[in-house]
């Protein structure tokens, strides 16, 4: 049709890149209100959407909170999404409850995320030192490796005291280094007003940038390319007499010419080709779903791995492990670990000791329940990638199952291999 | 009407994408989509009877498309199913069944009518929605075929309660969904596990947008029925929505009919659908009314949604897709 009016954005929309971020903060700190906010001026509510809000003091927690039983007790007690978009960028949110129980909910979060936001009152510093709730959850920022964006929350009941968003940024600082936080960012704001969420402006002495600013520009850190190969195989397709292996890159680059091994026993074959979506393409990057074909006869079954050359496989490993279950983990009791596309039993040999969650100092224990992040040694009956999360975090994660009661119980990230 | 994969340059991830220098990391919305459902497809292959819910509307036309993407040049090993409300509109039963003979698809068709006759279903009137009714009839199918994963087009951005699904999503042997219970679902290590009797609910376009969903269809040439696009028809205008006429849905007397330039935006229950003012002739076109509109997908087009905002969660506990 002529003259249909395209509005800015349209072309760009397909291109545009999309970040996944989560949002964290202690009960009370005004996350929930923040994420409103967020939606709201981002111009990501609809009209039926938005008119859940009356009156002046719009309730804009009201929008996130998903769950009948949520809106009554008035918390967030599970992972929601939420999605809206700006012309430059699309963004996931992953909302992750402050209630303290609910560790395993950010965790969950986290690993799907490429930066956190955590959200903290500016009156929730005491004599220089953070809730608790907050250092939790910038101990588990750093122990799944996101990058953190601090957002200094109800700055407007302080007077805009830049005094005031110094003293929570040196506390965070402080906590920070302990923690080894790779990327802090802060931004001081109120949801409530809507002062440099989307917009700057609240205090003359920030003049940007807004905490949207920052989460766009934030590295978008899942699927990295630049690490060594990782493509674990999820089915075999046939065209005819070819075979191609299917699965996701993980890690790495792939391209038609690759000297590369397959499995833990480490065959050496080379890519004859790379397709997507049923076409050869020159080249595969981490995130990229596709089927390669071996210019040799090799015997690929799902939960192999195809890798570069020198990649170390395991039979036990040391590992963070992050106990999801509410029944508590027993000694001696068999799990299924999932790590790719492999799944193999395993065992958890011995719980080295469970990080004091607000600093990850290390406490005596020999057990693990539900929250508790530990250190233990897992051994598995098939050997698994040696790699370390931090090095390859798509291929040094996994998970345990219960192969009775199919819950998930613990995701664990790989720190060191043992031979 | 062609659905089947056009293996040319622009079915491909985008070259652009493939091509960037740096830093080379999958950050292009679609291509990040499309990846992801692709994976969450293969993932499925662990399953004996894997089924993929398919009506017809553009959600499902979209996860069909990708499901013979992450497949070919193979079909995918899922038999189709549709749960017929009986009260579709033409075009969709017809671009459902064209589109199941052109992949060579199995297709089953299970009707909420039958269900009725059995008298598993109760309606309180012959004209009633018959939207929630499909529950009991899916439930009922996927007992018949014993379906241990039934795949769907459903999105998280489309309703709160959808917000907190997990795209792996366990049922229990009642068919019920336990929001309290769900398992949590880390970096894309699907939980595949059930128990006897149990089946999961498997959602690949969860973080997919209504735009998202449309820029991809630009994308890829995807089909879709007419509906979907600028046609004039006849609808009355009660409390801001706009009813079309139809045999199952006459205007009462008194209604003042007018003709007006329309699309749908789903295309559910003939019943319990409204369409949209709108003159957009093509998927590019729907693509930016969309990113402009100011009314949610389900909130301008279903009258079921709109009792209460827990109408949807409900549902969902009873067995809902």
């Amino acid at each position: 049709m002529d003259g249909f009016a395209f509005p800015k954005g349209v072309a760009s929309f397909e291109t545009s890149r999309q970040i996944r971020f989560m949002t964290a903060g202690s009960v009370d700190d005004g996350k929930s209100t923040l994420i409103g906010r967020l939606l709201l001026d981002a111009g990501a509510l609809m009209r039926d959407q938005a008119a859940d809000l009356e009156g002046d003091e719009a309730d804009l927690a009201a929008l996130t909170d998903g769950l009948e039983a949520e809106r009554a007790q008035g918390i967030t007690i599970d992972v929601a999404y939420r999605y809206f978009s700006t012309p430059d960028a699309s963004f996931i949110i992953a909302d992750a409850p402050g209630h303290e129980q609910y560790t395993r909910n950010m965790v969950t979060a986290a690993s799907v995320s490429d930066v956190a936001v955590i959200v903290i009152d500016a009156a929730g510093v005491s004599s220089g030192a953070l809730k608790p709730q907050t250092r939790r959850h910038a101990a588990i920022a750093a122990l799944m490796g996101l990058d953190v964006i601090v957002a200094v929350n109800k700055m407007d009941t302080f007077g805009w005291s830049q005094q005031r968003f110094d003293e929570v940024r040196s506390a965070f600082d402080d906590v920070a280094g302990t923690l080894e936080l790779r990327d802090v960012r802060y931004v001081p704001v109120s949801a409530k007003n809507g002062d440099n969420v989307v917009s700057v402006g609240g205090a003359s002495w920030w003049t940007g940038p807004s905490l949207l600013d920052l989460i766009e520009k934030s590295r978008a850190m899942a699927a990295s390319s630049f690490g060594p190969l990782r493509l674990p195989i999820q089915s075999m397709l046939r065209d005819g007499p070819r075979r191609y292996y299917a699965g996701r890159v993980e890690s790495g680059v792939l391209r038609p010419g690759d000297k590369v091994v397959v499995g833990w026993q480490a065959h050496p074959a080379t890519i004859a080709q790379v397709r997507v979506g049923g076409r050869g393409v020159a080249s595969a990057q981490a995130g990229v779903s596709v089927a390669v074909e071996l210019a040799e006869e090799r015997d690929v079954a799902r939960g192999d791995v195809i890798a570069t050359p020198g990649v170390s496989y395991v039979r036990s490993v040391v590992a963070d492990l992050c106990w999801l279950d509410e029944t508590a983990w027993r000694k001696g009791r068999r799990y299924i670990l999932r790590q790719g596309t492999l799944e193999t039993p395993a065992l958890i040999e011995a719980v080295n000791f469970v990080r004091v969650i607000e600093d990850l100092s290390e406490r005596d224990a020999d057990g693990l329940a539900l929250n508790d992040i530990g250190s233990v040694r897992v051994t598995t009956q098939d050997a698994i990638l040696a790699d370390l999360y931090t090095d390859v975090p798509g291929a040094g994660a996994f998970v345990l199952f219960d192969p009775q009661t199919h819950q998930t119980c613990a995701a664990g990230m790989i720190r060191e291999g043992l031979t | 009407m062609r659905l089947a994969l056009k293996l040319d340059d622009r079915a491909l991830m985008s070259a652009e994408a493939l091509r960037a220098p740096s830093p080379l990391v999958t950050t292009a919305r679609l291509d990040r989509l499309e990846s992801e459902a692709v994976y969450i497809l293969r993932d499925l292959t662990v399953f004996a009877r894997p089924v993929l819910l398919f009506s017809g509307g553009k959600d499902s036309a979209v996860l069909l498309h990708l499901a013979l993407k992450a497949f070919a040049p193979q079909k995918p090993a899922f038999k189709l199913l549709h749960v017929d409300t009986g009260h579709n509109f033409p075009e969709v039963i017809a671009y459902r069944d064209a589109c199941a003979r052109e992949t060579g698809l199995t297709l089953i068709v299970r009707s909420v009518e039958d269900s009725i006759r059995r008298g598993s279903v109760q309606l309180p009137s012959i004209n009633a929605t018959r939207n929630t009714a499909q529950t009991v009839t899916l439930r009922e199918a996927q007992q018949e075929f014993e379906f241990d994963a039934l795949v769907g087009g459903a999105r998280r951005d489309e309703e709160k309660a959808r917000a907190k699904e997990r795209v792996f999503s366990h049922r229990d042997a009642f068919g019920g969904w336990r929001p309290r219970a769900q398992r949590p679902e880390l970096w894309g290590l699907f939980n595949r596990h059930i128990g006897a009797g149990e089946h999961m609910r498997v959602f690949p376009l969860s973080n997919w947008t209504e735009a998202d969903v449309w820029a991809y269809i630009v994308r890829e040439h995807i089909e879709l029925p007419s509906l979907y696009y600028a046609h004039h028809r006849n609808v009355v205008r009660r409390n801001g929505l706009l009813f079309p006429v139809t045999e199952l849905t006459p205007a009462s007397a008194g209604d003042e009919i007018g003709n007006v330039s329309v699309r749908f935006r789903t295309v559910g229950d003939v019943t319990c659908t409204c369409p949209v003012e709108s003159v957009a002739a093509d998927a590019r076109q729907v693509l930016a009314e969309t990113l402009s509109a100011e009314v949610s997908e389900r909130g301008a087009t279903r009258m079921d949604d709109r009792a209460s905002a827990a109408a949807m969660e409900r549902r969902k506990v009873e067995g809902y897709f």
